[in-house]
């Protein structure tokens, strides 16, 4: 803190703490703290409450119904009749409006119960799919992995600086297009008559339901996301000194044992980030299947999520679900962290 | 003899991997020019393999789109919402994190950048039920806010890179020379960051601009340009999208090739000196 005030002075440091205060506890902190709270309990309206409720809704409609009765009763021409009816319904009214307050008195704000319930709610189903999610990202993580070591190498390294900037550029674009265009340039290849079938149909095969089968949100997920590795993995190798690659190569290494045992240990730091950032986004992806699967195929883990907070408004069950998805991510995470011995400063930079 | 074979084995991985740098960059572009191709199509559908001849008229059908417009006026509106929340915070958290002398160095920067590992929908959702326990229903406020919470995080990164490379002995001589706090910080620390502001500005502008995950979770009711193309993707397909992916695709070529000659103009003269 005196360090603080040695730089910038009692205001600006005040002014410096509000400000980091404000984006920690009321952007950061808070909001994850009340999302896991709201994952821990449920309103119980109780068997009893639910009938109650749904016979003061019935009332409510019997008071209305009578009075559109009423409006079409002061129609009537005859004076006596009408004004017999109108009483009547008077009468009538009252004593509903009477049932329906001491019902009312009865009923009771439902209860606000702590417990596991919501994540309990998630059955075998939902777990499948959460299972499937999270090993169909790390199938993702992978791949993504394989395809962009040489391609980073091959910038950061191999290429004259002219050709490594005309890479970079082609690296650059398609990381740079928005996320759902993207996507949407594979749902016209893959969808059922779409590029693919068109080939596919015309070589004489059946066309194939990529979309419905679900691999479609699997290799689009991969086009999307494959370029989040590059970079990092770029940044890395390219602070590895030249020399050393050189010096072995000179000592007769061959290119297997160059990258195992020089290039992949400096990359370290960066292949991390490329597979955090990969496996979270994919993980984490609402519009990669949200698009490509039209709600024909089974869902992604964040579809079911979707549902739970705008379909169902089952708020307190979307948020045991999302927070399930982070804990997922924040132990692959860690799980990195140990694997490739490398610390959050190194990760987040 | 094996110099020979060793220069042979070079040349062959060159041409694999060149083959491989081909193929590599067909698979990223190829679907990008279907999509292009599509937008000139005259047919009600976004298609390349029924070809009815050429026609601008999506453009037209594009313009004409209401609701369109008013996303993409939300979106700006955000946008611009988002460069006033992340700007300052990232740089109170930057100083912070720079000139912090604590041992709890590291938990801070730890919580500050754990927005960008966070998957985007959780931010959302979480901002979405905070916010809800203030009673403020979701819409472009939450969206805004949400989008902060890691466009904060970028703006810091970007402002501690600058502040690394700070010469503090600029500020002392100032202090020396009996200038306040609020002085130099204005007239040394916040020119010397005048270039992060700006780069920081413009990200910050296209993260928000470009964000679906995020924003589709805590908008509400509301719609930006990027949560309506959403909609439409699943819903209706015209090749309007695709000229919106036309467009896009001309906007983002446009400012990656300004980037990289504006990188490899810093590079030259970093060597040259």
């Amino acid at each position: 803190m005196n360090s603080l005030v040695r730089s910038f002075g009692t205001w600006m440091t005040a002014v410096i703490l509000l400000l980091s205060s404000t984006w920690i506890v009321g952007m950061i902190v808070a909001p994850q703290l009340i999302m896991v709270e709201h994952s821990f309990w449920y309103l119980d309206k109780g068997g009893d409450e639910a009938a109650l409720s749904a016979r003061i809704d019935n009332l409510y409609n019997d008071l209305d119904i009578l009075s559109l009765d009423k409006s079409d009763a002061e129609l009537l021409s005859d004076e006596a009749q009408r004004a017999q009816v109108l009483a009547e319904i008077d009468s009538r009214a009252v004593a509903i409006q009477s049932e329906i307050d001491t019902l009312e008195t009865q009923e009771v704000a439902p209860e606000k119960v702590y417990s596991l319930h919501n994540y309990t709610l998630m059955g075998k189903s939902h777990l499948l799919i959460f299972l499937k999610t999270i090993a169909a990202s790390l199938t993702v993580t992978f791949i993504a992995f394989v395809v962009c070591y040489p391609i980073a190498y091959t910038v950061a390294k191999l290429a004259t600086p002219g050709k490594a900037a005309i890479i970079m550029l082609g690296l650059i674009i398609p990381y740079a297009i928005n996320e759902l265009l993207r996507v949407f340039a594979w749902l016209m290849i893959l969808n059922y008559n779409g590029v693919a079938n068109f080939f596919i149909t015309w070589m004489g095969f059946d066309p194939v339901p990529f979309l419905e089968s679900g691999s479609g949100v699997f290799i689009a997920m991969i086009y999307a996301y494959v370029l989040f590795m590059v970079f990092p993995i770029y940044n890395t190798v390219e602070t590895l000194d030249t020399n050393q690659i050189e010096a072995a190569r000179d000592l007769g290494a061959p290119m297997w044992k160059i990258h195992w045992h020089i290039v992949l240990p400096h990359a370290k730091p960066g292949i991390a980030v490329g597979c955090i950032m990969t496996f979270m986004l994919s993980a984490g992806s609402y519009a990669v299947p949200y698009i490509m699967t039209r709600g024909t195929a089974s869902p992604w883990f964040t579809q079911l999520i979707y549902n739970k907070f705008f379909e169902s408004s089952n708020w307190n069950a979307g948020s045991a679900y999302a927070f399930t998805l982070l804990v997922a991510c924040v132990l692959f995470i860690f799980l990195l962290m140990r694997i490739f011995k490398v610390g959050i400063r190194e990760i987040a930079r | 003899m094996s110099a020979l074979s060793k220069t042979m084995t070079g040349g062959v991985s060159r041409i694999i991997l060149n083959v491989y740098l081909v193929i590599f960059f067909l698979y990223m572009f190829l679907p990008l020019l279907i999509m292009v191709i599509a937008g000139f199509n005259d047919f009600s559908q976004p298609s390349v393999t029924v070809w009815k001849g050429f026609t601008l008229k999506w453009f037209g059908v594009l313009a004409g789109d209401a609701r369109m417009w008013a996303g993409l006026l939300n979106s700006v509106i955000i946008a611009v919402a988002v460069i006033a929340i992340s700007l300052p915070l990232g740089l109170a958290g930057a100083l912070l994190v720079t000139r912090l002398e604590s041992r709890y160095n590291g938990l801070l920067y730890g919580i500050l950048v754990s927005p960008l590992l966070t998957p985007g929908i959780i931010l959302g959702i979480s901002t979405l039920v905070f916010w809800q326990r203030l009673d403020v229903p979701g819409g472009l406020f939450t969206a805004a806010i949400a989008q902060s919470t890691f466009i904060s995080s970028y703006a810091m990164l970007m402002f501690m890179a600058r502040l690394q490379r700070q010469d503090l002995s600029l500020e002392e001589a100032a202090a020396d020379l009996g200038a306040t706090h609020v002085q130099s910080f204005y007239r040394i620390t916040l020119p010397f960051l005048r270039p992060t502001i700006a780069t920081a500005a413009v990200i910050g502008f296209f993260q928000s601009f470009e964000n679906y995950n995020t924003t589709i979770f805590s908008i509400g009711g509301q719609h930006t340009l990027v949560t309506e193309i959403g909609s439409r993707m699943r819903f209706g397909l015209s090749p309007a999208i695709n000229v919106i992916g036309i467009l896009f695709i001309v906007i983002t070529i446009v400012f990656a090739t300004l980037y990289v000659l504006f990188r490899e103009r810093e590079r030259k003269r970093e060597s040259a000196r």
